[in-house]
C-alpha cells in the first residue's frame, strides 16, 4: 500500500450565504485549496475527485453533482463521483480518496464536501434533516434526528450519572473555541448557565445542545507521499484511516451509550497509523449534539465509557488543556454543512499541523499527531483519520 | 419530497404496525422485530416463524419532542399538544422498539417503568389515516 499525504486544503467560512449556491461554495473552497499548495499545482495532475454531499443543494441536482462541480472549476474530465453517507459524506469522500491514492491507482486525488442548507424554509429543511435516520420506524414514531441523540443522552444519564451541566460544558467550550476561528459560524462565547437555559428541542436537549444548519464547502488535496515534497516542505501525512457501519436504527443496536461504528473505525485507523489514543495531541470530533462529543471521548479511547464527563470537568479537552477537542468550535459552533464537515475537519487539522491556524491565539503548539472523527446520522456510519505533521 | 413513506410501503408493514408481529429465528430461537432477511442475533438464520409479541415491556430510554422540532408528519400533533414523548421500549421478548407514548404519567417518565402497547392513529397523509402502535403506562 502507498503512503498518503495531504498537500493542500481549503474551506469556505461556514454560515448563511444567500448569495452563494453549491457551485460558488465549492469553487471558493477549491481556489483556497489551490492557493495553499506551496509550490503551486498543475491542476491536470488531479486524477480523481470524491465529493461528499447529502442533499445535493437541497435536491436541485440529485444526479451527477460531482461532474457539475468539477466542470465549474475547470476540471470537466476528471473522474468524479458524489459520495453520500449523511453527515459523514465528507469523511467518506476523504476515506475513498485516501484508498484511491493508497491503492497506487492515482497519484493525486481530490476529497471534498459541500452542502447548501440555508436556501430552504425551516419546514422544508426538516424534511431533509429527517432523511438520514431510519425512516420507517424512527421517523414514524415522531422522532427527529435530535430526538435520537436525546434518547442516547437520557440513557447515558441513567447509566452513568451524566448531568445536564455536562452537556452544557460541551456547548460552552466549543462556542468559546469558535470565537477565534474566522471560518466559524458562531463566534460568540456563551456561559454554561446560558447553555442550560435554551429553548427546549428534545429532552434533555435545548437549542444550545444542537449544531446549526449551515452553508459551506471544504476541499482537501491528497497525493502519494513519494511526491509530496515536490509541492511543499510541510505535507501532512494521513497515517491512518478507518471507516465502519452499524445498524441504522437505534433500536437495533445493543448499546445506546457508544457508537460501534466509531469504535471500529478508530481501531482500524489507530492500527494503520501505529499509534494509540495517548499519542493524539488534538482532535476534531463529531459533536452534532453535545452528547455526541461525550460519546466520542469513550469511543475514540480518550476516556473509559461512562467517565467521559470528567474530562470536561477537568478542562482536559479545552483549547488550553492536555488534549484540545474541537479547537475549531466543532460542529456546534464552527457549523455543520453536512457533506462538507468531514473535509472541513481535515482542512482545520492540515492548517494546525502546519502552524497556519491564522489567528495566533488559536494555534495549537507542538502537535505531532491529530485525529478527526466524522459520524453519519446517529452512528450508522463513521470515519476516523489520524494525521502526522510532515516537517519534523 | 425527500423522506416519505408511501401508502403501499406503509401497508406492507401492517403485521408489524397493527399486531407487533415478530419473526422467530429457526436457527437461534430469538425474535427479530422489525423483521430482517437474516437474523440479527445469530447472523445466520434466514428462516423464520411469525410470533405475536405481547406488547409488554419497560422504558429503556425516553425523550420529549418539543413542538417546533417535530417531523413534518407530526406537525399538527405537536402544535396541538405542545410536545410529545418518544420512548425506546424493551419488550419482554427481547426486541427494542421506538414508539410514541400516550398518557404519560404526571410525575414524569422514568427509565424502567412498565408500559403496554396500544393501537392508535399515528398520523394522516394524503387523506389517509395511518394507524399503528403506541405505548401507554401499564
Ligand atoms: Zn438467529
Amino acid at each position: 500500500m502507498e503512503n498518503v499525504a495531504i498537500i493542500g486544503a481549503g474551506q469556505t467560512k461556514y454560515g448563511d450565504f444567500p448569495g452563494m449556491g453549491v457551485k460558488e461554495l465549492f469553487a471558493e473552497a477549491y481556489l483556497e485549496m489551490l492557493q495553499s499548495v506551496d509550490r503551486g499545482l498543475e491542476q491536470q495532475r488531479i486524477g480523481a475527485a470524491y465529493i461528499g454531499s447529502l442533499s445535493a443543494g437541497s435536491g436541485f441536482q440529485l444526479g451527477q453533482l460531482a461532474p457539475l462541480l468539477m466542470g465549474h472549476v475547470g476540471l470537466p474530465h476528471v473522474n468524479a463521483v458524489r459520495i453520500e453517507n449523511a453527515c459523514a459524506s465528507g469523511g467518506y469522500a476523504l476515506y475513498n480518496a485516501a484508498c484511491a491514492v493508497a491503492s497506487g491507482k492515482f497519484d493525486m486525488v481530490l476529497a471534498a464536501g459541500v452542502e447548501k442548507m440555508r436556501d430552504v424554509s425551516s419546514n422544508k429543511g426538516r424534511y431533509w434533516l429527517g432523511v438520514s435516520g431510519d425512516t420507517e420506524y424512527e421517523r414514524l414514531a415522531g422522532s427527529t434526528f435530535a430526538g435520537i441523540y436525546a434518547l442516547m443522552a437520557s440513557r447515558y444519564m441513567h447509566e452513568y450519572g451524566l448531568k445536564r451541566e455536562h452537556l452544557s460544558m460541551v456547548a460552552a467550550k466549543n462556542h468559546c473555541h469558535a470565537v477565534a476561528n474566522p471560518k466559524a459560524q458562531f463566534r460568540k462565547e456563551i456561559t454554561i448557565e446560558q447553555a442550560m437555559q435554551g429553548v427546549p428541542v428534545a429532552h434533555p436537549f435545548n437549542v444550545w445542545d444542537c449544531s446549526p444548519t449551515s452553508d459551506g464547502a471544504a476541499v482537501v488535496l491528497l497525493c502519494n507521499a513519494k511526491i509530496a515534497k515536490e509541492f511543499t516542505n510541510k505535507p501532512v501525512y494521513l497515517k491512518g484511516f478507518g471507516a465502519a457501519s452499524d445498524y441504522l436504527a437505534i433500536h437495533d443496536r445493543d448499546s445506546m451509550t457508544r457508537l460501534l461504528a466509531t469504535r471500529r473505525a478508530a481501531t482500524e485507523a489507530y492500527k494503520q497509523a501505529g499509534v494509540g489514543p495517548e499519542d493524539i495531541n488534538f482532535a476534531e470530533v463529531h459533536d452534532c449534539f453535545t452528547i455526541a462529543e461525550i460519546l466520542a471521548y469513550g469511543d475514540l479511547g480518550f476516556a473509559e465509557e461512562g467517565l467521559a464527563q470528567y474530562l470536561l470537568e477537568e478542562g482536559f479537552t479545552r483549547a488550553d488543556g492536555k488534549l484540545p477537542v474541537n479547537a475549531s468550535g466543532g460542529l456546534k459552533a464552527k457549523g455543520h454543512p453536512i457533506g462538507a464537515t468531514g473535509c472541513g475537519m481535515a482542512s482545520e487539522v492540515f492548517k494546525q499541523l502546519r502552524d497556519e491556524a491564522q489567528e495566533p491565539s488559536r494555534q495549537i503548539k507542538n502537535a505531532r499527531y491529530a485525529l478527526s472523527h466524522n459520524v453519519g446520522g446517529s452512528g450508522g456510519t463513521a470515519a476516523v483519520f489520524i494525521y502526522q505533521r510532515g516537517d519534523a | 419530497m425527500s423522506a416519505h413513506i408511501s401508502i403501499p410501503m406503509y401497508q406492507r408493514a401492517v403485521p408489524q404496525r397493527y399486531r407487533l408481529t415478530g419473526k422467530l429465528c429457526k436457527s437461534c430461537g430469538k425474535i427479530n422485530f422489525p423483521p430482517k432477511a437474516v437474523c440479527k442475533y445469530c447472523l445466520q438464520g434466514a428462516s423464520f416463524e411469525d410470533v405475536r409479541l405481547s406488547g409488554r415491556g419497560a422504558v429503556y430510554s425516553y425523550t420529549v419532542i418539543a413542538g417546533g422540532g417535530a417531523p413534518p408528519e407530526f406537525e399538527t400533533e405537536a402544535r396541538c399538544k405542545g410536545s410529545y414523548p418518544v420512548l425506546i421500549v424493551e419488550l419482554e421478548e427481547g426486541p427494542r422498539v421506538i414508539t410514541q407514548m400516550v398518557n404519560p404519567p404526571e410525575e414524569g417518565i422514568a427509565i424502567g417503568m412498565s408500559v403496554q402497547a396500544v393501537f392508535r392513529k399515528i398520523y394522516e397523509e394524503e387523506g389517509v389515516i395511518r394507524y399503528g402502535f403506541k405505548f401507554s403506562p401499564a
